[in-house]
C-alpha cells in the first residue's frame, strides 16, 4: 500500500487529565489545518466501548491509518489494534500532560509537536507484510545426555519431529558413568538409582525422534526454520542431511583439568583423585586406594577444589557439594568402617537439599569442617596428610587420609564462535597470500589462538562465527538479565550444564525451557514474526543493495549474526535470524536499510515536523532519542509518578540506541535543535541492553559524532549519550532536566533558522 | 606458632557422647548462635560452639582439656536458641560427665556408677559397708574402749544402734577417701588444662592463685553466674537453696561431730538437740531449703509449666537423675527420721535412719564419680579461668598486636595469649577506670 491509498483518521482522547490540561481544539486544528486530515475527532474516554466503536465506524468507512493521541503506546495496545490498519500512538498522557504544567503555553506547544510527529510517522509508515518462507518444524537436539534427552522427549511430546545427534556410541552422557544420583524428590534423604535403560527406551520408542549416535555435525547452513544440517561422514549418521527448524544445544560438560591442581596433590600423590574418579569407583562397588588397591578407610573430600578461585574456575559449579555428600554417604554404606571428612568453604545444598545435608550430618562417621585446604602431601608411604587453615576446630589442623577426593568443577562443552571466526579469518588472510602488516597480524593471531583449531561444535555457516558467542567464564552468551532462556543466535538454544553448571533437576527444567523456546521460534517464524524482545513483530529489514558499498558494518555490528556475506562482501541477510532491532539501519552510512514502519526517512521526517522556535523566543528545543526497552518505560514511570521534566524536550522512541543513524543527528542540528540526548540501556559486562550491544555501539559512534560537532564548530555537550536501567525513572528526569540547564547555559544552536 | 593440630577422631568416645546427651549433636552446623547467646561465655574463648564441633569430631583430647565446659552453668539459653535443635546445653553436660569419668580415680567406679543396671550393686556396696560397721560395732567398741551413751539416759536417740563415734569415724573415713580421690581427679584435670594451654603458648597466670580462689568463692557464694543467664533465672533459686541448704546441714553436722570436744557447747551435751535450739532450727531450715531446691530442679527437668519452662528442649540423662534423686531421698529420709523420732515409732525409725545413712554414704563416697563432683571440677575450672585470665578478655583477634591496657596506675596487664589484645577490661585486674573501654589499637 503506498501513500496515496492512505486514509488518515486522527483521534484525541480527552481522558486521564488530557482534556483538562491541553487545548484539544487547537490540537485538532493542527491535524486538520497543517496536515489536511479530514477525519479529526476527540473523545472523553477513547478506550471505552463507545470510543472504540466510533473508531471502528470510521474504519468501516475507509479509514486505514489511525493516529491515536492519548496514553502511552505501552497501554491499551490491544484496544487500539485493528486488522488491516496502521496505528500510530501519540503519547500525550505520560510524556506531556502528566509531566508538565497544565494549560501552559509550553505544554501546549509540546502536545502539538508530538501530534505533528505522530501524523508524519503515520503518513510515512507502511503496514508490515510478513516475511514468507517455508519453515521446517523439526527440532535438532545436539547432545544426547540428560538435558538433550529431556529436550528431545519434551519436543516430541509436544508434537514436533526431533533429530537427536550424539557423539558417543550410546545415549546418556554422564548418566552412563554412575549408578547413583543425589535425590531429586522429597524427603531428599536417599540417593536415587540411575535407570538409564528406561529413559533411552522411551526415546527409542518415540516415533518422532530420530537418533544418530557416534555422530557429530559437519555443517549447518541457513536460518531458523531453514537449517540445512549435514552430519559428518563417520559414525552412524554417516553423511545424513536434513532440515531443521530450531536447534537445542545440549552438549554438556567436562570436568575441570585436575592436573592443574598440583598444590592439592593431584598428579604427584597416587591417592589423590577427582570426584569423577570417585564416582566411577563407588559405582563399581568398592572404594580402593589407587596406590595399592586396599580399601580406603579415611577419605577426605576437598570441596571447591579449583573452584571459586581466581587462578582456576572463578565460579561455583553448583553440584559438587551435593555430589560429595552423596559420595560420603555412599562410601560409608559400602564400608561402615570407613570415615569421611568433608572440608568445605561453604556447604551449598540449596533449597530443600538442606535436608540432604542434614542426612549426611546424622552419620557419625562423616565429619564436617569449614576451612581453607592449604596443601595435600604424602606422609608415610602413600598415606596423605591434608593441611587446613582457619577451620572451625582450630587455626591450623591436619587431617590424616588414605584417599583424598578433590571436588572439581564443571567446564562447558561449548565452542567460542567468535574466537574461532577470528582464527579462521587470520588463516584466510594467510591463505589468500596477503602481504605486509595484515599478514604479520594474521600470523600472530594464528599463533595466539591456535587452541581454537578444531573446536567447532555446531559448524554454523554464519559470517560471525560457527558457534554461539561466549559470555562469562566460557559459557555461551544469553540475555541473562532480561531473559535467560534466549541466546545470541535466534533459533539456537543452549541448555543444561553447557549453559550453566547445574544439577540434573534444574537441567531437566532448563532443557524443557529450551524445547519451548525452539518451538516458539519455529512457530513465530512460520508467521513471519520476530522473537524476544520484539515478540510478534512482522516488520523486517529491507536492503537496497544497489547502493551498498560493502563497508560490512551491518554484517559486523548485528548482534545476532543475521547477515552473511558473499565473496565481494555484499551482505546477505537471513531474516528469520533477525530480531528487528535496527542496529544495521543505524550502522549503514549509505542508509540503504529500512523497515516498513521504521526507517531513516520516517525518523528524519519526524524530526523535521517539530516546530522549532527561532532564537528570539528564547525557547530552546532538545531532541531525546529513547530506546523502547528501558528508557521509554522509565519515562512512562516518571510520568505516572508525575515527575516533571523540561518542557523543551521532544522524545522520539527508537528500537535501540544502536539503530540511531548518525544522519538523524545532522538533521536535528540542521532543524535547529539545540541539544540531542540519547538514552538507552546499560552496556558492559552485566549489560542490560535487550539487543546486547546497542548502547555500546552508540557509545562508540558518539566518538564520530563528537568529531562532526567539532567540524561544525559546535560544543560537544550538545550531543550526549546516557545509559540507565528501567527502574531509574527518577534519575532519568534529573538527567533530562540537567541536560536542559546545560544547553541553556551553552546557548542557542547557531544554525537555528538558517 | 603452635604446631598444627592433628585431628584424630575417637569413635568410641564420640559414640558415648552421641548416646547420652549428644543425640542431636551432629545437627549443629556451627552458626555460633549458642555462643552469642551464652551470657556466661563472655569475653573469653567462646563456648559452646567449639565444644559442639569437637564433639562432632570425637576430639577427646581437646574436650578433656577444656575448662569452658565447667564455666557453663547449664542455663539452657543455648539450646533454646539453637536453630537446628542440636541441644548444645545437653552436649556440654555430656562432656562434663565424660570429664568426671576420665579424671576419676579409680576410673572404673565412675563407669559402673553410670550404668543403670548396676544400680543395685552400687547401692549394695554402701549398704553392706554400713551394715558391717554396725554389726561389728560392739567388737570395735570394746577394742577401742569407746563409750556409748547408756540407753537409760537418752532412749529416743539413734545413738544406741548408731553410736556417734562410729558414725563420725566411718563417715570421716569414707569422706576422706572420697575427698582424696576427687582431689586426685581435680589434680589431673588441672594438669591437663595447664598442659593444653602450654602447648598453645597460653595460660600464663595473671594473678596469684589465692586471689583467684578468693574471687571464685565470692562468685560462687553470690551465685553470680546463675544470674547472668536470662532464660533460666529459675536455676538461680533452686541451686541457691540446694547449695545453702546443704551448707547449713554440713555446718550443723560439723558442729555435732565436734560436740563432745567443743568448748562452745555449754554443759552436758544432749543429743539430739531440742527442736527449738538454733542448731536444730538451722538444720531444719537447711533441710527444707534442700527439699524445695531439689523439687524445683526436678520440676524443671521434667519440663515444668508448659509453655513457660525453657528446659523443654533439653533431655536429662541417668547421670543427671541419679544425683538429684539421691539428694532428694537423703532429704526425705532425713526428715522422715526426724518425724519418726518424735513419733517414737519402733522399729521404723531405725530402719529409715539406716536408709538415710546409706544414702548419705552413697552421696559422699561416690562424690568423685557422680555428678556431685561438679562441686570440685567447676570450682577448679572457675579458679583456673580466673587465674589465667581466660574470662573477661576481649575475644582473640588474629594478628592484632598485644597492647598493654591503658591503665593509669601503671599496672600492666600481662596479656596471657600472644594474639589476644590486652583488655578492654580484664575482669579482676583493671581498676575501674573512668575511661570508656578502649578499642585495641587506640592510642592513649
Amino acid at each position: 500500500m503506498d501513500n496515496t491509498e492512505k486514509k488518515l483518521a486522527v483521534w484525541i482522547c480527552k481522558g486521564c487529565d488530557i482534556g483538562e490540561s491541553l487545548d484539544v481544539e487547537a490540537l485538532e486544528k493542527v491535524a486538520s489545518d497543517e496536515y489536511k486530515v479530514e477525519l479529526v475527532s476527540s473523545h472523553e474516554f477513547l478506550c471505552g466501548d463507545e470510543g472504540v466503536g466510533q473508531i471502528k465506524e470510521q474504519i468501516k468507512e475507509g479509514a486505514n491509518t489511525l493516529v491515536i493521541a492519548g496514553c502511552s503506546p505501552r497501554f491499551q495496545t490491544d484496544t487500539f489494534t485493528f486488522d488491516g490498519c496502521l496505528t500510530e500512538r501519540v503519547n500525550l498522557r505520560e510524556f506531556v500532560v502528566w509531566s508538565h504544567e497544565p494549560n501552559a503555553e509550553d505544554t501546549q506547544m509540546m502536545g502539538e509537536d508530538y501530534l505533528r510527529m505522530g501524523i508524519v510517522r503515520a503518513q510515512k509508515s507502511e503496514l508490515p507484510e510478513p516475511f514468507e518462507a517455508e519453515i521446517d518444524k523439526t527440532v535438532l537436539v545436539v547432545g544426547g545426555g540428560h538435558s538433550g534427552m529431556t529436550a528431545a522427549l519434551e519436543s516430541a511430546k509436544a508434537g514436533y519431529e526431533v533429530v537427536l545427534v550424539e557423539k558417543e556410541d550410546q545415549l546418556g552422557g554422564w548418566l552412563t558413568k554412575t549408578t547413583r544420583l543425589f535425590p531429586k524428590t522429597p524427603p531428599y534423604r536417599e540417593a536415587e538409582i540411575v535407570d538409564l535403560e528406561a529413559r533411552v527406551k522411551e526415546i527409542e520408542d518415540n516415533d518422532r525422534i530420530t537418533i544418530y549416535t557416534s555422530s557429530t555435525i559437519e555443517k549447518i547452513d541457513g536460518q531458523p526454520g531453514q537449517f540445512d544440517v549435514s552430519l559428518k561422514a563417520n559414525g552412524n549418521g554417516a553423511g545424513q542431511q536434513f532440515r531443521a527448524g530450531a536447534i537445542v544445544q545440549a552438549t554438556g560438560w567436562k570436568p575441570y583439568d585436575a592436573s592443574k591442581l598440583g598444590h592439592l596433590g593431584y598428579g604427584t600423590c597416587a591417592n589423590v583423585i577427582t570426584n569423577v574418579q570417585m564416582e566411577e569407583m563407588a559405582s563399581a562397588g568398592e572404594i580402593k586406594r589407587p596406590s595399592d588397591g586396599k580399601p580406603a578407610k579415611n577419605i577426605v573430600f576437598v570441596q571447591c577444589a579449583g573452584s571459586r578461585d581466581k587462578e582456576h574456575l572463578p565460579y561455583c559449579s553448583a553440584v559438587c557439594c551435593r555430589v560429595s555428600l552423596k559420595q560420603a554417604l555412599w562410601a560409608r554404606e559400602l564400608d561402615p568402617d570407613a570415615q569421611a571428612f568433608v572440608l568445605y568453604k561453604d556447604i551449598r545444598a540449596p533449597g530443600q537439599y538442606e535436608d540432604y545435608y542434614k542426612r549426611a550430618q546424622e552419620d557419625p562417621g562423616i565429619f564436617f569442617t569449614k576451612g581453607e585446604v592449604v596443601s595435600v602431601k604424602e606422609a608415610s608411604g602413600n598415606d596423605l596428610v591434608v593441611d587446613v587453615e582457619d577451620t572451625l576446630i582450630d587455626k591450623h589442623i591436619q587431617v590424616e587420609a588414605d584417599l583424598v577426593v578433590l571436588a572439581t568443577g564443571m567446564v562447558p562443552n561449548a565452542a567460542d564462535g567468535e574466537a574461532i571466526r577470528k582464527f579462521r579469518d587470520a588463516q584466510g588472510v594467510v591463505a589468500k597470500g596477503e602481504e605486509g602488516a595484515q599478514l604479520e597480524t594474521a600470523k600472530v593471531t594464528i599463533e595466539e589462538m591456535a587452541e581454537y583449531e578444531g573446536t567447532e561444535i555446531l559448524n554454523l555457516d554464519y559470517r560471525q562465527g560457527p558457534d554461539l558467542p561466549m559470555l562469562k567464564y566460557d559459557f555461551p552468551d544469553s540475555h541473562f538479565i532480561c531473559f535467560p532462556y534466549e541466546s545470541r543466535r535466534t533459533g539456537i538454544y543452549p541448555t543444561g550444564a553447557m549453559r550453566a553448571p547445574n544439577d540434573m533437576d534444574t537441567c531437566r527444567e532448563d532443557a524443557t525451557g529450551a524445547a519451548i523456546k525452539a518451538i516458539q521460534c519455529m512457530e513465530l517464524a512460520s508467521q513471519g514474526k520476530a522473537m524476544h524482545p520484539r515478540w510478534g513483530d512482522q516488520s523486517y529489514p529491507d536492503f537496497f543493495l544497489q547502493r551498498c558499498t560493502q563497508c560490512k558494518r551491518c554484517t559486523e555490528e548485528c548482534p545476532f549474526g543475521t547477515i552473511n556475506e558473499d565473496e565481494k562482501g555484499t551482505p546477505a541477510p537471513n531474516i528469520t535470524r533477525c530480531r528487528r532491532c535496527g542496529i544495521c539501519l543505524g550502522a549503514c552510512p549509505e542508509r540503504i536499510i529500512s523497515f516498513k514502519d521504521y526507517s531513516v526517512e520516517i525518523i528524519s521526517s519526524m524530526i523535521k515536523a517539530v516546530e522549532v522556535p527561532d532564537e528570539w523566543d528564547e525557547k530552546p528545543r532538545l531532541l531525546g532519542f529513547v530506546c523502547e526497552n528501558d528508557a521509554y518505560p522509565a519515562l512512562d514511570a516518571a510520568g505516572f509518578k508525575r515527575l516533571q521534566h523540561s518542557e523543551w524536550i521532544r522524545f522520539i522512541p527508537v528500537r535501540c540506541l544502536g539503530s540511531i543513524n548518525v544522519v538523524w543527528i545532522a538533521d536535528a542540528l540542521a532543524q535547529g535543535f539545540d541539544g540531542i540526548l540519547l538514552i538507552g540501556c546499560k552496556s558492559g559486562d552485566d549489560y542490560q541492553c535487550h539487543f546486547i550491544r546497542g548502547s555500546e555501539l552508540m557509545g562508540t559512534r558518539s566518538g564520530n559524532i563528537q568529531e562532526k560537532l567539532k567540524q561544525l564548530a559546535l560544543e560537544d555537550e550538545r550531543v550526549q549519550v546516557e545509559q540507565l536501567e528501567i527502574m531509574d525513572h527518577e534519575k532519568l528526569v534529573e538527567v533530562v532536566n540537567a541536560f536542559s540547564e546545560e544547553i541553556d547555559d551553552i546557548g542557542m544552536n547557531p544554525f537555528k533558522g538558517l | 606458632m603452635p604446631d598444627p593440630y592433628v585431628v584424630r577422631p575417637d569413635s568410641k568416645f564420640l559414640g558415648r557422647l552421641l548416646a547420652e546427651g549428644g543425640e542431636d549433636a551432629k545437627k549443629c552446623f556451627q552458626c555460633a548462635t549458642c555462643s552469642v547467646v551464652c551470657d556466661v561465655s563472655d569475653g573469653g574463648p567462646a563456648f559452646p560452639r567449639k565444644e559442639m564441633i569437637w564433639t562432632q569430631w570425637g576430639l577427646k583430647d581437646r574436650l578433656m582439656a577444656d575448662p569452658d565446659v565447667w564455666l557453663c552453668h547449664r542455663c539452657n539459653d543455648c539450646s533454646t536458641h539453637c536453630p537446628r535443635g542440636a541441644r548444645p546445653g545437653d552436649v556440654m553436660a555430656a562432656v562434663r560427665r565424660e570429664h568426671i569419668f576420665h579424671y576419676a580415680f579409680p576410673g572404673f567406679l565412675a563407669r559402673w556408677l553410670n550404668q543403670p543396671k548396676l544400680l543395685p550393686l552400687m547401692l549394695l556396696i554402701p549398704t553392706v559397708l554400713l551394715g558391717l560397721a554396725f554389726l561389728a560395732k560392739d567388737s570395735v567398741q570394746s577394742a577401742l574402749s569407746m563409750s556409748t551413751y547408756s540407753t537409760t539416759r537418752i532412749i529416743y536417740s539413734y545413738s544406741v544402734w548408731f553410736p556417734q563415734w562410729l558414725l563420725i569415724g566411718f563417715f570421716l573415713l569414707f569422706s576422706g577417701l572420697a575427698l582424696l580421690a576427687v582431689l586426685i581427679g581435680v589434680g589431673r584435670f588441672w594438669g591437663a588444662l595447664k598442659a593444653a594451654d602450654a602447648r598453645d603458648g597460653a595460660g600464663k597466670p595473671i594473678k596469684s592463685l589465692f586471689a583467684s580462689i578468693g574471687s571464685t568463692f565470692k562468685k560462687i557464694l553470690a551465685h553470680e553466674s546463675f544470674t547472668k543467664c536470662t532464660t533460666e533465672h529459675r536455676q538461680f533459686l533452686p541451686h541457691l537453696y540446694i547449695f545453702y541448704g546443704f551448707f547449713a546441714l554440713f555446718l550443723v553436722s560439723l558442729w555435732t561431730m565436734t560436740a563432745k570436744y567443743n568448748p562452745l557447747i555449754p554443759g552436758t551435751f544432749v543429743y539430739p538437740f531440742s527442736f527449738f535450739s538454733p542448731w536444730r532450727m538451722l538444720a531444719n531450715i537447711g533441710g527444707l531449703a534442700l527439699l524445695v531446691g531439689c523439687l524445683m530442679m526436678m520440676w524443671a527437668r521434667l519440663g515444668g509449666v508448659s509453655g513457660e519452662d525453657k528446659r523443654t528442649n533439653s533431655q536429662s540423662t541417668y547421670f543427671d537423675w541419679a544425683f538429684i534423686t539421691t539428694l532428694l531421698l537423703v532429704t526425705l529420709t532425713g526428715f522422715a527420721s526426724e518425724v519418726l523420732h518424735y513419733a517414737r515409732l519402733e522399729p521404723h525409725r531405725h530402719l529409715v535412719y539406716f536408709i538415710h545413712l546409706v544414702l548419705v554414704l552413697t552421696l559422699l563416697m561416690y562424690l568423685p564419680y557422680s555428678k556431685f563432683a561438679h562441686m570440685m571440677y567447676r570450682t577448679a575450672a572457675m579458679v583456673y579461668a580466673d587465674y589465667t585470665g581466660r574470662t573477661g578478655v576481649a575475644p582473640a583477634v588474629v594478628a592484632a598486636p598485644a597492647i598493654a591496657a591503658p591503665v593509669s596506675d601503671g599496672t600492666a596487664v600481662d596479656a596471657p595469649v600472644a594474639d589476644e589484645p590486652a583488655a578492654e577490661e580484664s575482669a579482676a585486674e583493671a581498676p575501674a577506670s573512668e575511661e570508656p573501654a578502649s578499642v585495641p589499637g587506640e592510642e592513649k
